[in-house]
Formats: C-alpha cells, sequence, structure tokens
C-alpha cells in the first residue's frame, strides 16, 4: 500500500513516517500534489506554523476536495486536520473544504494546549482495539464541524469541549498527534491503514482496478521529487 | 491543587538525557562526564517506563558535532513516539529547521533569545509557538531570581520572572524553568520560582532542577503549578523509575498518565 505524506517543507516527519511504515504502508514524502493524489491514501501531517501549511496548498483547492468527496482515504493531523475545513480565524484563506466546518481559537487560559489529555469517541473503526485513549497535543486552534455528526472524538482543555477526531466518509481528521501518543496513537495509525487496506480490497471486487484506481497508472508518469523519511 | 488554568491536560513527567559527541553523559560541571549509554535506546527504555516527553540537552563544546547531533535526532525519532525536545547550541533562527527536520518536535533555546530575541519570534512565527520553548536557568539573587546562560555560567541582568514573561509574548510556546540553585542538589524544586513564573505568563511552564523523590515532584504541580517536572539523575542513577514516580503522584491524586 502505497502513502503520500505530504511535506510543507518544515517539521519533523519522521516519526509519522516510521509509524506508517510499521503499519505495513510504503511512504512517499511529497511536496507534490499531483503525486500527494496519485497514491492510495494521503497524509497531510501536523507540524509547521499554520501559514506556511496553508502556503503549501495549490491555489486551486478543488482537485483536493475533489479527490477526498471521491473517496481518497485521506488522515489529517492537528494542523493537517486544520486544513481539511473550509476556513480558519486566523484569516490565512480557504482550506480544503473536505469536512464543512471552521478552525478557531481555542477558548483557554493557557495556550497552547500543551500535553495529554483524555479522548471519548465513537466506535468508529479508527478506534478499534483502543480503550481509554490519551492522546498528545500542541495546539492553539480547534475545528468546529457544521454537522455534529461529523465528530466522532471529543477532548476537553479548560472549559472548552471540542471535536478532536473527525471523519466526513474516507477522511479522518484528529487535532492531537497519534504518532505521538505512544501505543495506542500508532494503534490508530494501524487502523487508518487497515480502513485504506479495506477499501483498496473493496474496490478491487467491485470495479475494474484500473478506473477506481488511478495510483495504478500513476506510478509510470514522471518521477515527483521524493524524500524518505 | 494543581493549577486550575490548563485543566484537562495530565500533569506530565519529563525525562532529560545531557548528550555529547552522540552518548548520553553524566557529571558535575562537566568535569569527570561518564558515559551513560545510547541515547536512542535509553530514550525509547524512558518512554517505555512511562514518560510522557524526552528532553535531549547537548552539552558539545564544537559545532562538528552539530552533525551528530542531527544523526542522533534522526535515529531516536524513528523509534520514539513521545515528544522530543532538543536544546543546546541553537544559536540562530537557522540552527531550529534541521533539528525540527532530524525529528525533534520541539527545540528549546536559551543564550541565543538573550543575544538576540528575534530568534523566538521569528522561530515561532516560521514554525509555530509549539515548537518553541525558551529556556531560562534561575538563581536566587536578593528577593528575585536572575537569569543565567551558557550553561549556567553567565550571568544577565535579567529578572528571570520578568524575562519569563518577555518570552512568552514574543511567542515561545512553553517556558523550561531550571534552579540553578537546585539543579542536582535532590532538595525539591525551587517552588517559589516556578510559582512566580507561572503566574507571570500564560503558557505552560516545565519545573526543572532539584528533583529527589516522587514527593517533589507533587509539589511541582501542586505548589509550583508547574505543568510538568524534568527530572534527569535520580532515574539515571537507578534510585527510581517513571513508573513509580507515577504511581507515588496518582496515589496522591495528582492525574498523570
Amino acid at each position: 500500500m502505497d502513502i503520500a505524506l505530504f511535506d510543507y517543507g518544515v517539521g519533523n516527519l519522521h516519526s509519522l513516517g516510521k509509524a506508517l511504515e510499521e503499519g505495513g504502508a510504503t511512504v512517499h514524502v511529497t511536496n507534490d500534489w499531483a503525486e500527494a493524489l496519485s497514491r492510495d491514501a494521503l497524509v497531510l501531517p501536523g507540524v509547521g506554523a499554520f501559514s506556511a501549511a496553508v502556503e503549501a496548498l495549490p491555489e486551486d483547492r478543488s482537485p483536493l476536495h475533489d479527490a477526498m468527496e471521491a473517496g481518497l482515504p485521506t488522515l489529517g493531523i492537528c494542523l493537517g486536520m486544520q486544513l481539511l475545513f473550509d476556513s480558519s480565524e486566523e484569516g490565512m484563506g480557504e482550506g480544503i473544504g473536505a469536512i464543512p466546518g471552521r478552525v478557531r481559537r481555542i477558548r483557554a487560559t493557557i495556550v497552547p494546549q500543551m500535553g495529554w489529555n483524555v479522548v471519548e469517541h465513537t466506535d468508529d473503526p479508527i478506534f478499534d482495539g483502543i480503550d481509554g485513549l490519551t492522546a498528545y497535543y500542541a495546539n492553539s486552534f480547534v475545528c468546529e464541524p457544521d454537522d455534529p455528526a461529523h465528530a466522532i472524538g471529543w477532548s476537553r482543555y479548560e472549559d472548552d469541549r471540542f471535536a478532536c477526531v473527525v471523519r466526513n466518509g474516507s477522511v479522518w481528521g484528529a487535532q492531537f498527534h497519534p504518532e505521538k501518543s505512544s501505543t495506542l496513537g500508532r494503534k490508530m495509525i494501524s487502523n487508518f491503514l487497515a480502513e485504506v487496506g479495506r477499501r483498496m480490497a473493496e474496490a478491487e471486487g467491485t470495479a475494474d482496478p484500473g478506473v477506481s484506481n488511478p495510483a495504478a497508472t500513476a506510478e509510470t508518469a514522471a518521477p515527483s521529487p521524493e524524500v524518505t523519511p | 491543587m494543581t493549577d486550575p488554568r490548563g485543566r484537562g491536560l495530565k500533569s506530565r513527567v519529563i525525562v532529560c538525557l545531557d548528550v555529547k559527541d552522540g552518548r548520553v553523559v553524566k557529571g558535575t560541571n562537566f568535569v569527570g562526564l561518564r558515559d551513560m549509554g545510547d541515547p536512542v535506546e535509553l530514550a525509547a527504555r524512558y518512554e517505555a517506563e512511562g514518560a510522557d516527553e524526552i528532553c535531549f540537552l547537548d552539552i558539545s563544546a564544537s559545532r562538528e558535532s552539530r552533525g551528530t547531533l542531527l544523526d542522533m535526532v534522526r535515529r531516536t525519532a524513528e523509534v520514539l513516539f513521545v515528544p522530543l525536545t532538543v536544546g543546546g547550541g541553537v544559536r540562530t533562527v537557522d540552527d531550529i529547521g534541521p533539528l525540527l527536520r532530524a525529528g525533534a518536535d520541539k527545540i528549546s533555546v536559551n543564550s541565543a533569545a538573550v543575544r538576540d530575541p528575534s530568534v523566538i519570534v521569528e522561530g515561532s512565527r516560521r514554525f509555530g509557538a509549539q515548537c518553541i520553548v525558551a529556556s531560562i536557568d534561575a538563581a536566587r539573587e536578593g528577593n528575585g531570581w536572575i537569569h543565567y546562560t551558557h550553561g549556567g555560567k553567565t550571568r544577565t541582568d535579567k529578572d528571570a520572572v520578568q524575562w519569563a514573561h518577555e518570552l512568552a509574548e514574543k511567542g515561545a510556546g512553553e517556558i523550561l524553568l531550571t534552579s540553578i540553585d537546585r539543579d542536582g542538589v535532590r532538595t525539591g524544586y525551587d517552588l517559589e520560582l516556578t510559582r512566580a513564573v507561572v503566574d507571570a505568563v500564560d503558557v505552560p511552564v516545565i519545573a526543572s532542577g532539584g528533583a529527589g523523590d516522587a514527593s517533589h515532584l507533587r509539589d511541582a504541580f501542586t505548589e509550583g503549578h508547574a505543568s510538568a517536572a524534568l527530572l534527569a539523575g535520580i532515574l539515571h542513577d537507578g534510585l527510581t523509575t517513571v513508573g513509580e514516580l507515577k504511581s507515588a503522584l496518582d496515589g496522591w491524586g495528582i492525574d498523570v498518565r
């Protein structure tokens, strides 16, 4: 399974890359959106400043939005999750809009929220085998999905209860850092990969793989710059 | 009571490893350094014991050792699945990027911020406040505390509490506060200093210097209102383990992971 790990140009991708590899994925670190959308799944990491990440988005967000709406399995982490939404209070322009809603400043006296917080969650497959999740956060902003049904996990910091895991179809977002949340965080990453695998198998079973999985043909296209984490 | 501000988060226990030329070392005043082992192995072991974060403090003197440090950070990031802070030898904002790229989650800065505070401002703007840790080494003087640089050897004219406030305003996402008086003494954190800094800033504060047993960590949280307590010596000497410390803290009603 080939996973695109998008690189905004700053920050640590090693732990996330390693967690994905341990889950059985081949990781392709890329800053090329065409390549990113051609893989079996896309991971938007959560490191760096928001402005740097937004600058890395293509001016026309529609190919990203359309690919995700068409079922490209996507996992956005922290700032990568925030990019999935329509807009942000940080005022850096539009996000991808894969999950309707907005990003707002966390309502607390001590900001950033820095440390380990308890996560309540639904029984979504991304939480398979996870009981009593405590996850690592390093954030000043949180996401507010328009549709409460898109929230599948919640944390409370001071008096602010916020959606910390969201899902819309094949797109997941986590406000905390699974790759920094020890054993259970890594389990969440392997659950995401299991979902990717399940979707790939389904696609192969129900349609001509050449059509349902453009990644299969994109492999032969001109190679994009690639860095191994 | 732990600080009601910041409630919801677990009180963190951070393990600090002094590293030099790719090895973990231990010694007093940088003389008679003893090799304590491989940083990658030790970091992973402390995660397994329950450490909430790991901190590498690079005490190598030379610029040449920078490559060794980056390589070590890279190898650690591949086996460590809790946050990693790296400090020591960050001179300009351009030193921050390579460390983050290598696998650090946060970078701690001390002397450079005194020389030129723009390292904090620019670092925070470029990489996000959440990865910029401002490190303060404070020694008691009169009724207050004075900030020191260069591993506690160089006195500045800065009031430590005021300086912490300024650094947080400039964009530091966290304050690593070390009491020079208590460092290595094992009689407990400087609670008065910790509380003074916590009350002066609106970012998390890590208490450091003086941990001798679990009750010292408890006091750092309940009296000092620290978000995290950092320790090194008593773990490296095998006097206790992170697991033992955390179960003692849990017994006292401190919310730990």
